[in-house]
C-alpha cells in the first residue's frame, strides 16, 4: 500500500509537469495577452506598452518565461548563469539550498497583473469561501443523490421513482444560470426572504476574509454565521438541484444492478430485514463505482462553481477565475489552473486509495 | 417411502405432523413484456421430516421458481402466485403469512443454497461476518457467540482452520470452498429444511462429488429434510429418496428414486434416461429427445410433451393428460398411456424404451 502510494505520487510528478507545459501553452495561444487589459486605455501608448511588457518579462524568449515562472531559471541572471540560484546551487532546488524564491517550484505564483497582489495570497483568500460553498453543496447533493438513487432503485417504477426521474431530467436540462436567476428573482427580489448576492451583508460587516472581518466575527460569531448561512442558501440550492441529477441516476443504476446480484438474494434468504439487505448488503456494493465519481467531484471543492459563484457574487475561486478572464489577469488564471489541476491529480489518487479501503478485493 | 408423495391434504387444513413441507396446487406466474408466463403450473408434493426429495427438469422447467416461491424470494410483481396455491411448512401456511413472519423462517427453519457459489456471497464482507449475521439474527445471541458458531459451522462442512477462514473475504476462496461456506451458512441455524438449488452445477466434477457427499452426511447427522433441485440424474440417483420430474412448469412424473429412474413411465422421463451416454455402449450417436422445449407463450394445447413424444397419438393432441397412478404406490406419470385408452399402447412403448436403454443397464451412476 505504502509502496503503491509512493509510486503513484512519483507518477504524478511528470503529470503535473505536463500540466504546467499545457497550461503555459494554452495561455500563450489565448488571444490578447497580458497587455490587452490596457488596450482601450488612451494613455497606453506603444512606448508604455513596451515598457509594461519589458517590466513583466514578456519580451524574453518563451522558454525563458516558462523557466522563470516554473522557478527553473534565476530572473536576475542571463544565459547559462540563470540556471543557478543566488547561492550558486541550481535554481530549481528548494529555497534553503539555492537561495531562489521565484517560480511555482518555490511556491511563488507571481503577482496579479490586475491588482498587484501576490497570486498565492489572492487564491488563498478566495479558497475559503469556495470550500464553504462547495462543501455544503457537495455534502447535500451527494446525500440527497444517494438517498434518491437508492430509494428509486428499491421502489423501481413506483411514483417516487418516476418523480425522481422527472426531477433528475429537469435538473439536468436546466441551465445553472437560469435556475440561479430564477431563485434570486423569487426568493431574493419578490419574496425578499433571502439576500440576492455576496457572502455577507456588506452594510453590517467588513468584507469577508479581511482582518476587520475576523475581528467582527470574533465579537459576534453567531450573527456572522447566521449572515453567511442566509447567503449560502440560494447558491447551495442551485448547485444541489443541478448536480443531483447525474449522481442520483448513477446511484440508481448502480443500486439496481446490485439489487439483482445473487448475494442480495442470499441476504434475503438468510431472513435479514429489508433495511439490512438494502443498506448493508446492497448499498455498500452499489457505492463502489460511486467512489470514483465522488473522487472526480472532490476537486470541485476547490475549483469552485464558476457560473454559480458569478451569479451570486460569491467571492470564491470560481469568481476569481471569471474575473481573471475578464481582466486579462494571466498570472491569476495560471495560478488557479495550476493549483486546481494539481488537486484533480491528487483527488484521483485519493479515490484510488479509497477504493482499497471500501473494496476488499482491491489490493495495491 | 411412497406415502411421502401422498395426495395433498384438504385445502386450508394443515398436513400431518410428520410432513415438513407440503405444496398444494402451486402456481407461479411471471409478467413479462409479451404477457403472462406460467412458470410453475399447478404442482403439488410433500416432503416428510428428514427425507430427501429431488426435483429434476431442464432449464426453464420451473424447478428453481418452485424453490424461490417456497422461500418467497420472488419479487412480486413481476411474479404472482395463483389463487388457491398453498405451501405448508412445519404446520403453517407460509404463502399467506406476513413477510415479517416469513423472515423468521428464512435462514432459520428453512435455508437455501444457491447455484452460483462465486456470486452468492457478498464480496465486501468477511465470510465470518456473513454467517454470524444470520446466527445473531435468528438465535438472538451476541456477536462473539455468533462468530464462534460460524467457526463451528465451517468446521462442520470440512473447511480447514476455520478460525482463520472466518476473517477472509469470499474472493480469497475457491468455488468449492465458497459453496462449503454457503452450506455452512445454511446450516448455521440448524434448519429443518434445506433447499439446494443446483448446488454443484457451477463446480468442477471432483468438487461436485465432495459437496454432494458433504450434503448427504450433514443431512444424516442433523436430520434436516433436503429439497434438492438439479438437472443431473446422476446426482438424483445418489442423493434422494423421492423424485419429481418437471416439464414446462408441470410435474410429469413422480415416485421413489427407484421407480422413476429404473421404471420410468412418462415418455419425457424415458427420453431423459435414454439420452444419458452409456459407458458400455461405445460409438454411435447419442440419443436425444427430438425437438425443443415449447415456448411458454405457445404451449401445445393438450399434452405439452406431445410434439416431442415418440408414442403420441390423437388423444394426446386433444385431451390434456392428468397425473395418472402407475402401479400400486405413489408412482405418478402425466401420460395417457396409463389410462384405459392408452393401455393397449403401453407394452410397446415400454419395449421400445428398454431397447433404447440398451437393456440391462442399471441405475445411472455419477453425473460426476
Amino acid at each position: 500500500m505504502t509502496k503503491y502510494v509512493i509510486r503513484r505520487l512519483l507518477q504524478a510528478i511528470p503529470v503535473v509537469i505536463g500540466i504546467t507545459i499545457v497550461t503555459y501553452a494554452l495561455m500563450l495561444a489565448a488571444p490578447g495577452g497580458p497587455a490587452q487589459k490596457f488596450a482601450n486605455n488612451p494613455r497606453m501608448t506603444p512606448a508604455a506598452k513596451e515598457k509594461f511588457l519589458k517590466a513583466w518579462g514578456l519580451r524574453e524568449p518563451i522558454p525563458v518565461q516558462y523557466g522563470r515562472w516554473m522557478g527553473l531559471l534565476n530572473p536576475d541572471e542571463d544565459g547559462i548563469a540563470a540556471f543557478l540560484g543566488p547561492s550558486g546551487w541550481p535554481n530549481f532546488l528548494p529555497t534553503g539550498i539555492s537561495g531562489a524564491d521565484n517560480g511555482i517550484l518555490h511556491g511563488d505564483f507571481g503577482y496579479s497583473i490586475d491588482s498587484g497582489e501576490p497570486v498565492g495570497s489572492r487564491i488563498a483568500r478566495a479558497a475559503l469561501p469556495t470550500v464553504i460553498l462547495a462543501g455544503f453543496a457537495l455534502f447535500f447533493w451527494l446525500l440527497i443523490a444517494i438517498l434518491m438513487g437508492v430509494f428509486a432503485a428499491i421502489k423501481r417504477y413506483s411514483f417516487f421513482d418516476q418523480a425522481a426521474t422527472v426531477f433528475a431530467y429537469v435538473g439536468f436540462a436546466m441551465p445553472t444560470f437560469w435556475l440561479g436567476l430564477m431563485l434570486i428573482f423569487l426568493f431574493g427580489v419578490n419574496l425578499k426572504w433571502l439576500p440576492v448576492s455576496g457572502m455577507t451583508e456588506t452594510r453590517l460587516s467588513p468584507p469577508f476574509g479581511s482582518d476587520a472581518y475576523w475581528t467582527y466575527f470574533g465579537t459576534t460569531p453567531l450573527t456572522a454565521l447566521q449572515d453567511i448561512g442566509k447567503h449560502l442558501i440560494l447558491p447551495v440550492v442551485t448547485l444541489v438541484v443541478v448536480n443531483i441529477a447525474g449522481d442520483s441516476r448513477f446511484v440508481r443504476a448502480s443500486m439496481l444492478e446490485t439489487l439483482g446480484q445473487d448475494y442480495v438474494r442470499t441476504a434475503k434468504a438468510k431472513g435479514l430485514p429489508n433495511r439490512v439487505v438494502y443498506f448493508r448488503h446492497a448499498l455498500r456494493n452499489a457505492l463502489l463505482p460511486v467512489v470514483t465519481n465522488i473522487g472526480l467531484e472532490i476537486p470541485f471543492l476547490f475549483t469552485g462553481a464558476i457560473v454559480t459563484e458569478s451569479i451570486f457574487s460569491w467571492p470564491g475561486i470560481g469568481k476569481l477565475t471569471i474575473d481573471g478572464i475578464r481582466n486579462f489577469d494571466y498570472t491569476i488564471l495560471m495560478g488557479v489552473l495550476m493549483i486546481t489541476s494539481t488537486i484533480v491529480v491528487m483527488a484521483n489518487l485519493l479515490a484510488d486509495i479509497a477504493y482499497a479501503f471500501v473494496d476488499p478485493r482491491i489490493k495495491y | 417411502m411412497t406415502e411421502v408423495l401422498a395426495a395433498p391434504g384438504p385445502v386450508g387444513a394443515p398436513p400431518d405432523r410428520d410432513v415438513l413441507l407440503e405444496v398444494r396446487s402451486l402456481r407461479t406466474y411471471f409478467k413479462v413484456l409479451d404477457g403472462i408466463v406460467p412458470a410453475v403450473d399447478d404442482i403439488s408434493f410433500s416432503l416428510k421430516r428428514g427425507q430427501t426429495l429431488g426435483i429434476v427438469g431442464e432449464s426453464g422447467s420451473g424447478k428453481s421458481v418452485t424453490a424461490l416461491t417456497i422461500m418467497r424470494l420472488l419479487d412480486i410483481p413481476p411474479a404472482s402466485i395463483g389463487d388457491g396455491s398453498e405451501v405448508w411448512f412445519d404446520g403453517r401456511e407460509i404463502l399467506s403469512m406476513p413477510l415479517d413472519e416469513m423472515r423468521k423462517i428464512r435462514g432459520n427453519d428453512a435455508a437455501m443454497i444457491f447455484q452460483e457459489p462465486l456470486t452468492s456471497l457478498n464480496p465486501v464482507f468477511t465470510i465470518g461476518d456473513q454467517i454470524a449475521e444470520q446466527v445473531e439474527l435468528h438465535l438472538k445471541i451476541k456477536k462473539r457467540a455468533a462468530m464462534d458458531r460460524a467457526i463451528e459451522s465451517l468446521q462442520l462442512v470440512g473447511i480447514p482452520s476455520p478460525e482463520r477462514r472466518v476473517k477472509q473475504y469470499p474472493h480469497e476462496m475457491s468455488g468449492g470452498m465458497r459453496q462449503r461456506v454457503m452450506i455452512a451458512m445454511a446450516l448455521s441455524c440448524e434448519p429443518k429444511l434445506l433447499i439446494a438449488d443446483e448446488p454443484t452445477t457451477a463446480l468442477d466434477v471432483t468438487i461436485q462429488a465432495q459437496i454432494l457427499e458433504l450434503l448427504k452426511s450433514i443431512q444424516q447427522r442433523t436430520g434436516s429434510a433436503l429439497l434438492l433441485i438439479t438437472h443431473d440424474l446422476g446426482v438424483v440417483a445418489e442423493m434422494v429418496d423421492n423424485v419429481i420430474v418437471m416439464y414446462t412448469g408441470q410435474i410429469v412424473e413422480q415416485g421413489t428414486v427407484h421407480e422413476v429412474l429404473l421404471e420410468p413411465r412418462d415418455p419425457y422421463t424415458m427420453g431423459l434416461l435414454e439420452s444419458i451416454p452409456s459407458v458400455e455402449k461405445r460409438g454411435g450417436r447419442l440419443s436425444a429427445i427430438k425437438g425443443v422445449v415449447p415456448s411458454p407463450f405457445n404451449l401445445p394445447p393438450a399434452c405439452r410433451f406431445e410434439p416431442r413424444c415418440p408414442y403420441a397419438w390423437d388423444r394426446c393432441r386433444t385431451v390434456p393428460p392428468d397425473l395418472n397412478r402407475v402401479g400400486s404406490g405413489g408412482h405418478l406419470a402425466r401420460c395417457h398411456l396409463h389410462t384405459s385408452e392408452g393401455a393397449g399402447r403401453l407394452p410397446d412403448a415400454l419395449q421400445r424404451h428398454r431397447t433404447a436403454l440398451n437393456l440391462g443397464r442399471t441405475l445411472p451412476t455419477g453425473g460426476h
